[in-house]
C-alpha cells in the first residue's frame, strides 16, 4: 500500500531573494508533483521538519515548481541555510485550488498582502495562459515597505498583459515611494460601494466579479468585510485560509476548523463557507 | 450471529490456545495498598495470568493504542520506495466495552477513508493492524459514576462492530460470534464450547438491563433539553472559562479518550537518512493550532476546550455523521481538575438557554 507520509526528494535548482526575508526557490521534484492554483504541497527540510506552501509557478508547467517562501519558524529558518542543488522533500498536492472555469466570462480581482502574493502568483500564471477567456484581471497588493515588494521584475511585464492591470500600496510613506501609500484595503477604495453601483462605467461589477485574497489573517479580515460592503457575493470571494496543515490528509486535526479540515476542503475556502464562524481568520 | 457458551474454565484455556499462536492482551487487576486498581492490559505469556478481569467497566486504556500507537515511524528517508513499510502481527485483544468498539468507528473513518468515509487516503500503517487485530469485547456489569454511554446513543455492551463479544453470566460466558474473522478464533476449540441455553440469554438480558439502568440512574442529574446529537456548544467564551477554571491542558483526557486520532508528524535525523515519526497529539496543547507565522486560531485554553467537545459532539457529526463522544467516561476519571464534561455540557447549555 502506498505510503503518504514519504516524501518524495527534490532538487534545489534555483534560489532567487525577494526582499530580506523572502526567498522564491525553484525545484525539481525526481518524481512528479504537479498542482492546480491553489493547492499546496508539503516541502520537508531533512531531519528538520515539514510545513505547507502553495507554490507559487504557473501550475501548468510540470516537471518543477517554484515556492516563495518567508523566514517565520524551524523549517523556513533551516531552509535558509540551505543552497543550490541540495535536496529537500516534497508531498502533495493537497486540498481543493480554484476551479478556474466558475471565472470564465468574470471580472477577476486578486488582492494579495505581503508574501501571500506568492500562492496569487500561481493562480496569476495560470489566468493568464487562458487570459482570453476573462473579462478584466484587476491585481491589487500591498507591502509593507517598497523593499519588502515580492516579484519587483515581474509586475511590470503583469502589467502590460491584456486587459489586466496592477496596483500597489505600502504601508506607511516612504521616500523611495511615489505610490499610493495605505494598508492594502485602500486600494478598493475605488471601488464603488453597492448602493451606488451602477453598472457599465465602473472599473467592476461587484455582482458577478469574484476576487481572490491571500495575505496576512487580519487583511484578510478587513478585505473580506471591505469586499462584501462593496456588493461582492460570499460565494464569490475566495480566501486562502492559513491553518496548520501538518499532514495534509484530513487526518492529523491540526487544521480543523469546525467540521472542515481546512486541507482537505479549503485551503481555499468561500467567504460563503466560513461565513458562520465568528473569526475565520 | 451465531451464539455459544463457554464456562469460565474454558474460556482461560482458549485465551491460552489463542497466546500461543498470536499476541494476546487482556485485561488484569492488581490490588495496590488495600485498592483494587482499574484492570489495563497485559500481554499474555505462557499462561493467562490469574488476575485477569473480565468483570466491571471498561479497562483504563481505550483500545486505540493497539491499531494507532502513541508514536510510530511512518517514513525513513530519503527513499524512493513508494510502498509503506508496514507490519503487524496478528492480534487478539480481549476486553473493549461497548463504548471502546462504537469509538473504533472514528478511526475506521479517518484512516481507513475509503472503506469507511468518502476521502481517498488510506493510512496503511493503521489498516494493516487494523486488519491482523480481533476484538473481544465484553458486557459491562458494573457501571463507573462516570459512566454514560446510554446518554450518548450507546448501551453497556457491543451491539456490532466486534469480531466476538463475551456477555459474562453466573456459570461462565455467552460468546456472540460478530465477524468471519472471529469465527475463525473459535475454530477447532468445539471441546471448550457449549450450546447457549435460553437462561444464559435471559441473565445476558437481565444483566444488560441493569447495568443500562444503573448508567441512566446516576446520569439523572445530568439531564439537559437537548438530545446529544443535536447539541450547539458554542456557548459564550465566559460559559467557557468557567468550565475552564481548573484545566492546566495536561490533555489527559485526549489522551485517553477512544476516539482522539489526532497526530503531530515529527522528522528526525536517524540511521541512514532520517525518520518521520507519527505521535499522538493533543488539540488542548496551545501549539496545536498554532502556524508558523505565529496566527493561532485557538490561543485560549477555554477555546480549546470548548473545539474538544464541539469535535465530539458537533465536528464529528457534521462531517462523519458521527457524534464521537462515547461516554466511557475516561476524561472525567482522568481529569486532575475535576473537570466534568457532563457538567459542562449542562453548564454551556444552561447558559445558552439564558441568552
Amino acid at each position: 500500500m502506498k505510503n503518504l507520509y514519504r516524501p518524495i526528494e527534490s532538487v534545489i535548482e534555483d534560489i532567487k531573494p525577494e526582499t530580506p526575508n523572502i526567498t522564491t526557490y525553484r525545484f525539481r521534484p525526481k518524481e512528479p508533483v504537479t498542482f492546480a492554483a491553489g493547492q499546496f504541497v508539503e516541502l520537508t527540510v531533512p531531519g528538520v521538519g515539514e510545513a505547507p506552501f502553495t507554490p507559487s509557478s504557473n501550475p501548468n508547467v510540470k516537471d518543477t515548481l517554484e515556492i516563495t517562501i518567508m523566514r517565520v519558524g524551524t523549517v523556513t529558518a533551516a531552509l535558509e541555510k540551505m543552497k543550490v542543488g541540495d535536496t529537500v522533500g516534497l508531498r502533495g498536492p493537497y486540498g481543493k485550488g480554484y476551479n478556474m472555469e466558475d471565472f470564465y466570462g468574470k471580472e477577476v480581482l486578486i488582492m494579495g498582502g505581503g508574501v501571500g502574493l506568492a500562492p496569487l502568483r500561481s493562480l496569476i500564471l495560470a489566468l493568464f495562459d487562458e487570459i482570453d477567456k476573462f473579462k478584466k484581471i484587476s491585481i491589487r497588493y500591498g507591502a509593507r515597505t517598497p523593499e519588502d515588494i515580492v516579484y519587483r521584475d515581474l509586475l511590470p511585464e503583469w502589467e502590460k498583459m491584456k486587459n489586466t492591470e496592477v496596483l500597489l500600496t505600502i504601508d506607511e510613506p516612504h521616500p523611495e515611494w511615489s505610490g499610493t501609500v495605505g494598508v492594502v484595503t485602500v486600494l478598493l477604495d475605488g471601488l464603488p460601494l453597492l448602493t451606488t453601483v451602477d453598472v457599465e462605467d465602473l472599473p467592476f461589477h461587484a455582482e458577478s466579479a469574484v476576487a481572490c485574497v491571500c495575505g496576512p489573517p487580519i487583511m484578510l479580515k478587513f478585505v473580506n468585510m471591505t469586499l462584501l460592503e462593496k456588493g461582492f457575493k460570499p460565494e464569490n470571494i475566495y480566501h486562502s485560509m492559513e491553518r496548520n496543515m501538518s499532514c495534509g490528509l484530513g487526518k492529523c486535526g491540526h487544521c480543523m476548523m469546525g467540521e472542515y479540515y481546512i486541507c482537505k476542503d479549503g485551503p481555499v475556502m468561500t467567504a460563503a463557507q466560513i461565513a458562520k464562524f465568528e473569526d475565520p481568520f | 450471529m451465531r451464539e455459544v457458551f463457554i464456562g469460565r474454565e474454558n474460556l482461560r484455556k482458549l485465551i491460552g490456545r489463542w497466546a500461543k499462536e498470536r499476541r494476546v492482551y487482556v485485561p488484569v487487576t492488581f490490588d495496590i495498598m488495600n485498592h483494587e486498581e482499574t484492570p489495563d492490559y497485559e500481554l499474555v505469556g505462557d499462561a493467562v495470568p490469574e488476575n485477569m478481569q473480565l468483570h466491571g467497566a471498561a479497562p483504563a486504556h481505550a483500545p486505540k493504542s493497539f491499531l494507532f500507537y502513541p508514536r510510530e515511524v511512518v517514513a525513513k528517508y530519503p527513499s524512493s520506495d513508494p510502498e509503506a513499510d508496514v507490519s503487524a502481527p496478528p492480534t487478539i485483544v480481549v476486553g473493549p466495552r461497548g463504548c471502546d468498539v462504537r469509538g473504533l468507528q472514528k478511526f475506521d473513518k479517518v484512516y481507513w477513508s475509503t472503506e469507511n468515509f468518502t476521502e481517498e487516503y488510506d493510512d496503511p500503517f493503521y489498516i494493516e493492524k487494523r486488519k491482523n487485530t480481533f476484538i473481544v469485547s465484553v458486557d459491562c456489569t458494573a457501571a463507573k459514576e462516570t459512566c454514560f454511554c446510554t446518554r450518548v446513543g450507546g448501551e453497556p455492551y457491543p451491539e456490532d462492530g466486534f469480531d466476538l463479544n463475551l456477555a459474562p453470566i453466573e456459570p461462565g460466558f455467552v460468546v456472540t460470534v460478530g465477524s468471519e474473522k472471529g469465527d475463525t478464533l473459535l475454530v477447532g476449540n468445539d471441546d471448550l464450547l457449549m450450546e447457549v441455553r435460553p437462561e444464559h440469554l435471559e441473565e445476558r438480558t437481565r444483566n444488560r438491563n441493569s447495568v443500562a439502568e444503573a448508567v441512566n440512574r446516576h446520569n439523572a442529574e445530568f439531564e439537559v433539553d437537548a438530545a446529544y446529537d443535536k447539541y450547539d456548544l458554542e456557548g459564550t467564551l465566559d460559559a467557557w472559562m468557567e468550565v475552564t477554571q481548573n484545566c492546566v491542558a495536561c490533555s489527559a483526557c485526549n489522551r485517553t479518550c477512544p476516539t482522539c486520532t489526532c497526530f503531530l508528524l515529527v522528522d528526525q535525523p536517524a540511521t541512514g537518512g532520517y525518520e518521520r515519526t507519527r505521535n499522538w497529539d493533543t488539540c488542548l496543547s496551545i501549539g496545536f493550532a498554532r502556524t508558523g507565522g505565529g496566527g493561532n486560531s485557538r490561543a485560549a485554553l477555554a477555546e480549546r476546550l470548548r473545539n474538544r467537545l464541539r469535535c465530539k459532539f458537533e465536528y464529528s457529526r457534521d462531517r462523519y455523521g458521527l457524534v464521537t463522544c462515547t461516554g466511557c467516561g475516561r476524561c472525567i476519571d482522568v481529569c486532575m481538575g475535576k473537570i466534568d464534561m457532563r457538567e459542562a455540557i449542562k453548564h454551556v447549555l444552561t447558559e445558552n438557554a439564558k441568552v
